[in-house]
């Protein structure tokens, strides 16, 4: 058809590349939107960090910059611990986990985003994050003394409870770190396993399901508001299929991925009972640890989950 | 000022060096350094402008009279000098705002943004004051002053 | 306004803000600001604020001044004067002499940098003085190294080749592996070109002071030892897992502050002037990156590079005759943008036609680091170009012309990657287990 009068024109800085399930999804979700409102709202998609880099995406939101945009939800743990339970290692370990683990912080992550000026669309799991190593890890035993890469505090914590000795490596130096010895085990989903080819230096894959964490999709509430109310409901319409197709791309990505290492000639294997036992016991000791410093709206979630 | 940036500099070097041998024992050094590496790049703004070290083409600008070469360069200063202040003013909004929402870097060590962005809001700040100093004391001698850098 | 009115636009602007006399950071994100404010519907100053924020702080741009601060160093102390003295008995009798050390030195300097610029101050600071005070030609001490410092980006590591596979979920260890033979095979053309102006014009290069014995040539070597030790335990320490390639940097200066004031020529004095021309240069360097940062921001507001990628697009072109546009586009756009951010502005609309028409990933990320290298060296925004403005006083133009011998090097080197992919693909290939 032709061009609607007043077409509102929407820029979305999301940090992932195009390859990946969750970029994809943002994709579609912008064309359901294209479609439903017959052009009334286009929403353009820049992937792979390429308006804003992805530490700046939600405040770029936040102070209406752009008026939506993606990130891993996670990475805001440091402003309340309520954003970081998705990735607490060991508290949600399988996609009807992590489903209930959103539904308990779903409410909770709204009034805190609220504060902000910001609504939450949808969230969608990344993969569950397996066990990368050279050789099996058959207990947990098998961790200690292994120079093990963390990248925040709860995997420091983690590393330290294993006997592990905790190694910052940045994302694009993992292979280097890998072949040079510097690191030698890391916990990260398939998908970054297959799309870093990570047989290229380590054999063996434990699909131990550590924790799923989650990214996220806000608006700002002011440039929501300003949307004529039709165009309102096709966003959040758009939205809530958006978030339902994203799980299931994630739980096929799951297979896919985990196929693609087997063909590439790594060794998957399940972890043997006592080594989840293992996992599970250092996961409660984390929890324990967590609760003393966590916050309010963060306990709140974790009572409404365990319920 | 000199001495302040090399401090930073050296600041900068250290927090690299000391990481080092032993990179877990300085929890979000990288989100160390990367401040540090912002803290000298924006407070050497000053000094960097007024030893000749920001480069511009001056192909262009060397082949004019001498008369309107002064007052293309008061023009260039009162130009730049007004962008830069516009700049300085939203930088400083960013820190008000950092400091409004308590935003924190996302590392291991939760750092308050407003600290580090309150460093590069001086240096533009500083870049700013420079900038005018550099027009009223062209405008004064009636030729420019911001060095040319030598041929070497 | 439709977008070719708008582009002509953007450059008349930034033309008049360079030819004024405008630095050129500020240039960029003058012109920057002109497009925000009116092609779109972003807020100038928020968005200034942000991007001169975000990227000021990045950890793959840690390592730059300590390479500066470095180069800076080496040239104060004895140790680059006798690297120089060290190296000449053995290239008297090559065509073209000293310049190869330009070509070699990059070389080996990219293999422990990821950034063009960082090699082209770390190298030119020792060089350019040295070849300059023995006679060398200008234009071929500009252009080799200005031409050879773009190898940083191709041999591993490289910024490029991971901002590339980050975006494209290439395998950043097969893209660094894929960038060996063609960086080999550029350092051969450069070479081989030196070689030829030299053998065509024997006047244009000074004569070797004296004939040595083999026995006087090694002991003129021993020169050469300190900055080897030096070399060796940059490198050593990256690919012994000691250091992250980004942390090889403050070892470097760690090593060469060691070496310098071992070989007595370094006093503190030398030391507090190396740390401020470096804090110069490093803060030129970064200003210009946070322009370019700003004016590749405001071109994924405007839109302008992906509407241009989607005509391509919509073209429907066979693999060649896509890869000769996709050429132009790119020498064009890297004309005025910095190489990275073309790469990041362009890939969502790139990347699917050239999967579509089955040219390889792999081969297509060391295929835009080629012309990526050519961006580097074109004016007006071009960063070897201001990293060697700054570091000679030389307008960016005299040295553009320099370079623009190994900018047709470049544009060669990606003829004999497509006409023979293998350079690419086969080292890669035989990485598969
Ligand atoms: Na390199
Ligand atoms: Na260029």
């Amino acid at each position: 058809g032709g061009t609607v009068a007043l077409a509102d024109t929407w820029d979305m800085p999301t940090p992932y590349g195009d390859a990946t399930f969750h970029t994809q999804n943002i994709v579609q979700f912008a064309q359901d939107i294209a479609e439903a409102t017959d052009g009334g709202l286009d929403i353009i998609v820049h992937s792979a960090g390429s308006l804003f880099p992805h530490a700046e995406i939600k405040n770029t939101v936040r102070s209406g910059q752009v008026p939506i945009g993606e990130f891993f939800l996670s990475r805001l743990v440091n402003e309340d611990a309520a954003y970081g339970l998705d990735s607490q290692p060991f508290l949600a370990t399988s996609y009807d986990d992590a489903a209930r683990l959103w539904a308990a912080q779903e409410p909770v992550i709204t009034e805190l985003l609220a504060e902000q000026g910001l609504m939450p669309l949808f969230s969608v799991a990344w993969p569950a994050q397996g066990l990368y190593t050279n050789g099996e890890i058959a207990t947990v035993a098998d961790l200690s003394g292994l120079r093990f890469r963390a990248y925040n505090a709860a995997l420091e914590e983690f590393a330290a409870l294993a006997g592990a000795a905790p190694v910052q490596v940045e994302a694009p130096d993992i292979p280097q770190a890998f072949a040079t010895g510097q690191v030698e085990a890391m916990i990260t989903s398939p998908s970054t396993g297959a799309n870093s080819t990570a047989w290229d230096f380590v054999t063996h894959y434990a699909p131990i399901n550590a924790w799923v964490p989650k990214n996220i999709v806000v608006v700002n509430e002011r440039a929501f508001r300003r949307l004529p109310s039709d165009v309102q409901d096709a966003v959040l319409a758009a939205a809530e299929a958006a978030e339902t197709r994203g799980w299931e791309m994630s739980k096929a990505e799951t297979d896919a991925q985990t196929a693609v290492l087997a063909e590439n000639g790594m060794v998957i294997y399940e972890p043997s009972a006592e080594l989840t036992a293992g996992l599970q016991e250092i996961g409660a000791q984390m929890l324990e640890n967590w609760r003393a410093g966590a916050s309010e709206p963060a306990l709140a979630i974790l009572q409404a989950y365990q319920q | 000022m000199a001495a302040l940036i090399s401090a930073q500099v050296l600041l900068n070097f250290a927090t690299r060096v000391f990481g080092l041998p032993l990179p877990s024992t300085i929890p979000s050094y990288a989100d160390f350094s990367g401040f540090m590496l912002a803290a000298a790049t924006f407070l050497a703004m000053p000094y960097t402008l007024r030893s000749g070290g920001h480069i511009r083409v001056s192909l262009v600008t060397a082949r004019l009279p001498v008369r309107v070469q002064f007052w293309l360069e008061l023009v260039v200063l009162a130009l730049s000098a007004a962008f830069v202040g516009y700049a300085c003013w939203y930088c400083s909004a960013l820190v008000l705002e950092s400091r409004h929402f308590n935003d924190v870097s996302n590392g291991i060590i939760p750092i308050p943004l407003w600290i580090p962005q309150s460093v590069m809001s001086l240096g533009m700040i500083l870049l700013w004051v420079s900038l005018i100093d550099s027009l009223v004391q062209t405008f004064d001698r009636g030729a420019p002053v911001i060095q040319h850098a030598e041929e070497v | 306004m439709s977008d070719p009115l708008v582009g002509v636009v953007l450059l008349g602007v930034l033309f008049a803000l360079l030819a004024s006399g405008v630095w050129i950071a500020l240039a960029l994100a003058g012109v920057a600001a002109v497009a925000l404010v009116f092609f779109s519907n972003a807020p100038l100053g928020l968005v200034l604020a942000t991007t001169f924020w975000g990227h000021s702080h990045s950890w793959s741009l840690a390592a730059l001044p300590l390479f500066i601060l470095m180069g800076e160093i080496l040239l104060r102390s004895r140790l680059s004067r006798d690297m120089f003295t060290g190296l000449a008995p053995w290239l008297g009798g090559l065509p073209g002499r000293l310049l190869h050390v330009n070509i070699l030195g990059c070389a080996i300097f990219a293999a422990v940098s990821g950034s063009s610029a960082a090699t082209a101050a770390t190298i030119g600071k020792m060089s350019i003085p040295e070849l300059k005070s023995r006679g060398y030609p200008e234009s071929l001490i500009l252009g080799t190294l200005a031409g050879s410092a773009t190898l940083g980006l191709l041999i591993p590591p490289s910024i490029i080749l991971i901002v590339y596979g980050v975006a494209t979920e290439q395998s950043i260890a097969r893209l660094f592996v894929a960038g060996l033979l063609p960086g080999a095979m550029l350092v051969t053309l450069f070479a081989a070109y030196v070689a030829a102006r030299a053998w065509l014009d024997p006047d244009l290069i000074p004569r070797a002071d004296i004939r040595m014995s083999f026995r006087q040539r090694v002991w003129a070597s021993r020169g050469l030892v300190p900055v080897a030790l030096l070399i060796v335990g940059v490198i050593g320490a990256i690919y012994t897992g000691i250091a992250s390639p980004t942390d090889a940097a403050a070892l470097g200066v760690l090593l060469s502050i060691l070496l310098a004031v071992l070989s007595g020529s370094f006093s503190l004095s030398d030391f507090l002037d190396a740390l401020l021309s470096a804090a110069r240069t490093s803060c030129m360097i970064a200003f210009i990156l946070l322009g370019a940062a700003f004016l590749a921001v405001a071109m994924g507001f405007t839109g302008l590079p992906r509407n241009l990628a989607s005509w391509i697009a919509e073209m429907g072109l066979s693999p060649y005759v896509l890869l000769v546009v996709l050429t132009l586009f790119f020498i064009v756009l890297g004309l005025f943008l910095d190489g990275i951010s073309v790469v990041v502005l362009t890939t969502s609309i790139i990347m699917p036609m050239v999967l579509a028409v089955g040219i390889d990933p792999i081969w297509f990320g060391i295929y835009l680091v080629l012309v990526v290298e050519m961006s580097q060296i074109t004016p007006p925004v071009g960063f070897n170009l201001f990293v060697i403005q700054g570091l000679t006083g030389i307008d960016i133009l005299r040295i553009a012309r320099a370079a623009l011998p190994f900018f047709f090097l470049l544009l060669l080197a990606v003829l004999l990657i497509t006409v023979f992919p293998g350079i690419v693909t086969y080292l890669p290939s035989v990485m598969s287990r």
